[in-house]
């Protein structure tokens, strides 16, 4: 909502679409994506008052106390503002990290340039698929990212942050997404010629484990 | 030439503790292969060299020279941004999730 | 109005100034001046140019020469991404293209270009004649231009890094990226760091060492600060990238597994040493940009700068804050919170800096009467844009968010926020400022200022829509976004403006043409500025100054020293001694301390810089014997160079002011040259940390595969390891002799410590390509080999000069340097003992 009056006034396009970071579909991106609002109401104020200091310049000179300058704007005001939102950002890192709370893991093994994916099975065998993950909706799934080749990233924008799949280490990203619905993902770090065509859906399911693997694409679907 | 030994001080110390703090955090999670973190006493070292670190700061900030000049007081403002930064950059080791 | 530039410092008690020089006719000194400085005539008088102006202008013009290609290759990226199908560019050239545009910025245009400036301007400002070692001014040009032809060859054949400008492995490993295309970045741009380290060293010297009599280093200008803290930078900075590819280089080409997971190798380290590099660099490039910023504003203002000591604070702060900032390009590499959160806290601190200085830069304007000349343009230009670009790299500096917007356009449009707005609009005013000293011209009216608003138009309406197509998920790097239409007004607008920004640059390149070619003679100090620069006739003379300033005339009205110093009022007026000279003085209080004589126009620049370039050509190719047998000529043209140092002719104590003699550099007690070598060792001291840090990070980070256990025969290494330390511990001792046979027993110690390494350790090395232990351990015996056969060959040169009777009572030849030199390689060698034993005890 925030976002629709917000481009409406930039006259821009708006903040949808499959890979929008700012059109969040779990609360791990919908975090991330109200730190930028904050941030960009933030940086937007700052810039003003710094240039309207700065259009203020042209005029008499003036006597001036250095101090203001130097230490009440650059060293006060600035450590303020900035411990503020560095509090804001480790608040929020804290809470959408991973935990050791026996969330769903879905393993993701990249390659040049594609995704293969893991997932245990109703009987607990392991499931493979290619290019298209499965997770439950509305519970926190812990992605397990390798790598086979060179370092990748898994990214689904309008569910968490990226995370790099590096080769020789295991790297663990936890998304979760408020509805069923399928989200586009990508490889984010460049990895070579078929970089850009490196996509992968990720399918939420309602119900979880899904009783026939691999399940049906349209299910769940809004 | 000496006083530009004692503007390099503070800043240097705080590159010191960050080392060290950073180092010790890197040489207790490497066997730890989970999200979860650190024992309680893991934890506590670090913070024990991050408070030393910010209380080796008190001897120097007694200690500094000034000189003659429009830059005079570096060495004292080069003992106060290692102190903020010795204070502002390793205060996440109190509470951060750790491994 | 110049009164308010001229007031006198803060109360305090001026030091003793020099007497004057009795009043010379102006002309005949500068003739005689000019007559030593010269340069030689023709094309050959560019090769054998040593002087600080030629080549800090041609460093810089070079550098914008590669502005403009780096330039045209962005204009094809954007070509390529205007449309979602761009069937423009293949995906290979593509590759190559954005790597090329990004290297080709970083490394061939914004560092050079900062180096000219300072190579350029700063013995102008400080009030000397040239640099302290102007052959490695010249050695630093040629290995930067040679390099550059490398790299720029390499993309008219196809064979272009296409790796991205960092470069990650395993991408950039020989399995991933076979063919040259890396190696020819890994040693490009390696030989293209020569000239970064060789003008860090110089720039180090020249300020602590060369300032005016009397320009106390606390009251020197802040261009000068500013200078420094970007040449300690690079001295501590450019190591680690250095080390990173060195070690890149022997994996690609030996198969050392430095970076391969399946070996004990870690694809991290190479992120971590880049990064260690990569994150000073942008600093190393803003704080000369910012020097810049801090002159002009107040003349420009007519008045002196807001808050001069919490200015030079700031620059500290930024120093030392931009090395704990590295790990905000790896926040998504999988590093824990806690560690996450150091990096982020210090990247969010280090904005405080910034802000001081930005927030005295416009206290400044306010203090005075801005005026509206074509370098005030760029100026709101920049401040415009630098602190959006600031703004949203704190934003990138909060975990959470870096780890939706990291490699995505976003970061791609806050970094030219930052680097434009940071780095390119202060140039711009910093090149219409000082035109003027250059050409001897004034500016033709109107196509300046048109170019800026052009360039400000086309840059924004480039890159502002650009956060947004990042935050909408557009990855950087990609060709082509088929399956995205909502990204292609976005990227058109980018492509639109971006062409509109190429053609303001055109205009700003015809701008300066035009004051080159049509401009009207400038009159004297154009601006009325207070700093020296301006205290010489236009365009500036090869020596800059007929007399060097002294205390009284620091701080006044430029127009009136000039005079003074023209009729040889100041200092050593003149050449009489047929020589290039300058005066040395003391780090703190500027004191003079002695005379420097400079080498004159040599071409052995040019000569140790090609054949430098032999060797990374036959490395390239891959002829590695060949490679070997190409470093004879190296050392050989060292060891000439080192020659080209000693005095010519009997030495007198040289008159620079009535009644005030002092000796020449030969009989000093500190020389540049022991200055300059302590700054060498200084960035030595940084590769050599980052190889330890290499060896830590395998060790305990690492989690790879236990290496295979080590063959090595204990007892043999114990007893070469042994025979090394006690070797080197008596080296020691020896270099702080003083008599021949010391220099011969010094020769032999080192020489005995080599020949146990090659004979008793390096043969019984395990194989280096089995596991990254063995071969960091094959590294280190090489980096230590290295360092013994210079200690070698520098006591070997005392010996040398004892022989030609160079040394005498007053005369200590190079026994300063081989001490230093032999201190630096015994506690390297003892303490890669120890590191290794160490390592051993806790594999």
């Amino acid at each position: 909502m925030r976002c629709r009056i917000l481009s409406a006034t930039l006259l821009l396009a708006g903040c949808g679409g499959p890979l929008s970071t700012l059109a969040p579909s779990g609360p791990v991106a919908a975090e991330i994506a109200w730190l930028w609002w904050a941030m960009l109401a933030g940086a937007g104020v700052i810039t003003l008052f710094v240039l309207g200091l700065l259009a203020l310049a042209f005029g008499r000179p003036r006597e001036t106390s250095t101090r203001r300058w130097t230490h009440g704007l650059g060293l006060w005001f600035s450590l303020g503002v900035l411990t503020l939102l560095l509090g804001a950002g480790l608040v929020v890192g804290e809470r959408i990290l991973p935990r050791d709370d026996g969330a769903v893991t879905v393993r993701a093994h990249a390659f040049q340039w594609g995704w293969s994916f893991t997932h245990e099975g109703a009987d607990g065998a392991p499931v493979e698929s290619a290019g298209l993950m499965h997770i439950p909706a509305g519970q926190p799934v812990d992605i397990l990212i390798t790598s086979e080749d060179v370092i990748h990233s898994f990214w689904v924008p309008r569910l968490a942050g990226k995370m790099d799949a590096i080769p020789g280490r295991t790297n663990r990203l936890r998304l979760i997404a408020d509805s069923p619905g399928v989200y586009a993902g990508l490889c984010a770090e460049f990895c070579g010629r078929g970089h850009a065509g490196m996509r992968f859906d990720v399918q939420a399911h309602a119900d979880w484990p899904p009783e026939n693997w691999p399940p049906e694409p349209e299910r769940g679907r809004q | 030439m000496k006083w530009l030994w004692w503007v390099l001080a503070g800043p240097t110390l705080w590159a010191v503790v960050f080392v060290a703090v950073y180092s010790a955090h890197g040489a207790v999670c490497a066997p730890i292969p989970g999200p979860e973190g650190l024992t309680t006493g893991a934890r506590l070292l670090l913070i024990g060299i991050w408070i030393l670190g910010v209380v080796a700061f008190w001897p120097l900030l007694r200690a500094v020279p000034t000189g003659t000049g429009r830059a005079a007081r570096l060495p004292r403002w080069g003992a106060w941004i290692g102190f903020f930064a010795t204070v502002f950059t390793l205060f996440p080791v109190v509470f951060t999730t750790s491994c | 109005m110049t009164d308010t530039t001229a007031s006198p410092s803060e109360a305090q008690a001026a030091p003793a100034d020099l007497p004057r020089n009795p009043p010379q006719r102006a002309l005949p000194l500068n003739r005689e001046l000019a007559g030593v400085w010269a340069n030689d005539r023709g094309i050959w008088g560019q090769i054998t140019s040593v002087s600080h102006t030629t080549l800090g202008l041609r460093f810089m013009a070079t550098a914008l020469v590669f502005f403009a290609i780096g330039g045209i290759l962005a204009m094809l990226i954007r070509a390529q991404l205007a449309t979602p199908d761009g069937a423009f560019l293949d995906t290979e050239l593509y590759n190559q293209i954005f790597t090329m545009h990004g290297s080709i910025m970083m490394f061939l245009f914004a560092i050079p270009m900062l180096e000219g400036l300072g190579i350029w301007l700063l013995p102008k400002m400080l009030g000397t004649r040239d640099m302290a070692f102007p052959r490695l001014t010249a050695l630093g040009y040629w290995c930067y231009l040679f390099g550059g032809l490398i790299m720029l060859t390499a993309l008219l054949f196809g064979v272009a890094p296409r790796d991205g400008w960092f470069m990650y492995t395993p991408l950039s490993s020989s399995a991933y990226s076979p063919g040259i295309n890396a190696d020819v970045w890994l040693l490009g741009v390696t030989f293209v760091e020569i000239s970064a380290v060789a003008a860090a060293v110089e720039i180090t010297v020249t300020i602590l060492r060369q300032r005016a009599p009397g320009m106390k280093l606390t009251e020197m200008p802040l261009f000068a600060w500013y200078m420094l803290g970007t040449s300690a930078m690079m001295l501590v900075g450019f190591p680690p990238l250095i080390a990173a590819s060195v070690l890149l280089e022997l994996e690609r080409a030996f198969d050392w597994p430095f970076f391969d997971p399946l070996r004990g190798g870690d694809p991290l380290l190479w992120q971590h040493l880049f990064w260690l590099f990569g994150h000073p660099e942008v600093y190393i490039i803003f704080l000369p940009a910012a020097g810049a910023l801090s002159t002009i504003i107040p003349v420009m203002c007519r008045t002196r700068i807001l808050g001069y000591g919490a200015i030079v604070a700031a620059v500290l702060g930024l120093v030392f804050l931009s090395f704990g900032l590295w790990v905000h390009h790896m926040f998504t590499v999988g590093i824990p919170h806690m560690a996450l959160a150091f990096f982020s806290a210090a990247s969010v601190l280090v904005a405080v800096p910034t802000a001081v200085q930005v927030f005295a830069w416009i206290g400044t304007m306010w203090k005075g009467r801005p005026e509206l000349h074509l370098p005030m343009y760029h100026i709101l230009g920049f401040f415009l844009t630098f602190v959006l670009g600031g703004l949203t790299g704190v934003m990138l500096a909060i975990v959470p968010f870096n780890w939706q917007a990291h490699d995505t356009a976003f970061v791609t449009a806050h970094l030219h926020y930052v680097l434009i707005g940071g780095f390119v609009f202060p140039m711009m005013a910093a090149i219409t400022y000082w035109m003027p000293l250059v050409t001897g011209k004034a500016r033709v009216r109107g196509v300046g200022e048109a170019a800026f608003w052009v360039i400000l138009i086309g840059f924004h309406g480039t890159f502002f829509v650009m956060h947004l197509t990042g935050l909408l998920g557009m990855p950087r790097r990609i060709d082509v976004y088929p399956d995205n239409p909502e990204w292609i007004w976005l990227n058109l607008t980018s492509s639109f403006f971006g062409f509109v920004m190429t053609i303001g640059f055109a205009m700003f390149a015809l701008d300066m043409l035009l004051q080159v070619t049509l401009g009207t003679r400038a009159r004297r100090d154009p601006w009325r500025a207070p700093t020296l620069d301006w205290a010489m006739p236009l365009p500036a003379p090869s020596f800059n100054f007929s007399s060097l300033p002294t205390a009284r005339h620091l701080d006044r009205p430029a127009s009136e020293v000039m005079l003074e110093l023209a009729c040889g009022d100041g200092a050593l007026p003149g050449a009489p001694r047929g020589q290039r000279e300058f005066l040395v003085t003391s780090v703190g209080a500027a004191r003079p301390d002695h005379v420097a004589h400079l080498p004159g126009n040599t071409s052995l620049p040019f000569a140790l810089s090609s054949s430098i370039g032999v060797f990374v050509l036959l490395v390239l190719w891959q002829l590695y014997l060949l490679a070997g047998m190409a470093l004879v000529p190296v050392a050989v043209l060292i060891w000439v160079w080192g020659r080209g140092l000693a005095p010519r002719g009997p030495l007198q104590p040289i008159e620079i002011a009535p009644g005030v003699t002092l000796p020449v550099h030969h009989q000093a007690r500190q020389s540049l040259g022991q200055s300059g070598l302590v700054a060498f060792l200084v960035a030595n001291a940084a590769l050599f940390a980052s190889v330890l840090f290499g060896l830590a990070f395998l060790s305990v980070v690492t989690q790879g595969p236990a290496p295979p256990p080590a063959m090595i025969d204990t007892s043999r290494i114990a007893w070469a390891t042994g025979l090394i330390a006690g070797a080197q511990l008596l080296g020691m001792a020896l270099s702080r002799g003083g008599a021949p046979v010391w220099a011969a027993l010094g020769l032999c110690a080192n020489a005995v410590a080599l020949i146990a390494l090659l004979a008793g350790i390096v043969p019984v090395l395990d194989d280096p390509t089995a596991h990254a232990r063995d071969a960091l351990r094959a590294a280190m015996a090489a980096y230590v080999g290295l360092h013994l056969l210079v200690a070698c060959g520098m006591a070997a040169f005392v010996l040398d000069q004892y022989r030609r009777g160079e040394i005498t009572e007053q005369i200590r030849g190079a026994w300063a340097p081989w001490r230093l030199w032999q201190d630096f390689t015994s506690i390297t060698t003892l303490v890669t003992i120890l590191a290794l034993i160490a390592q051993k005890g806790g594999a």
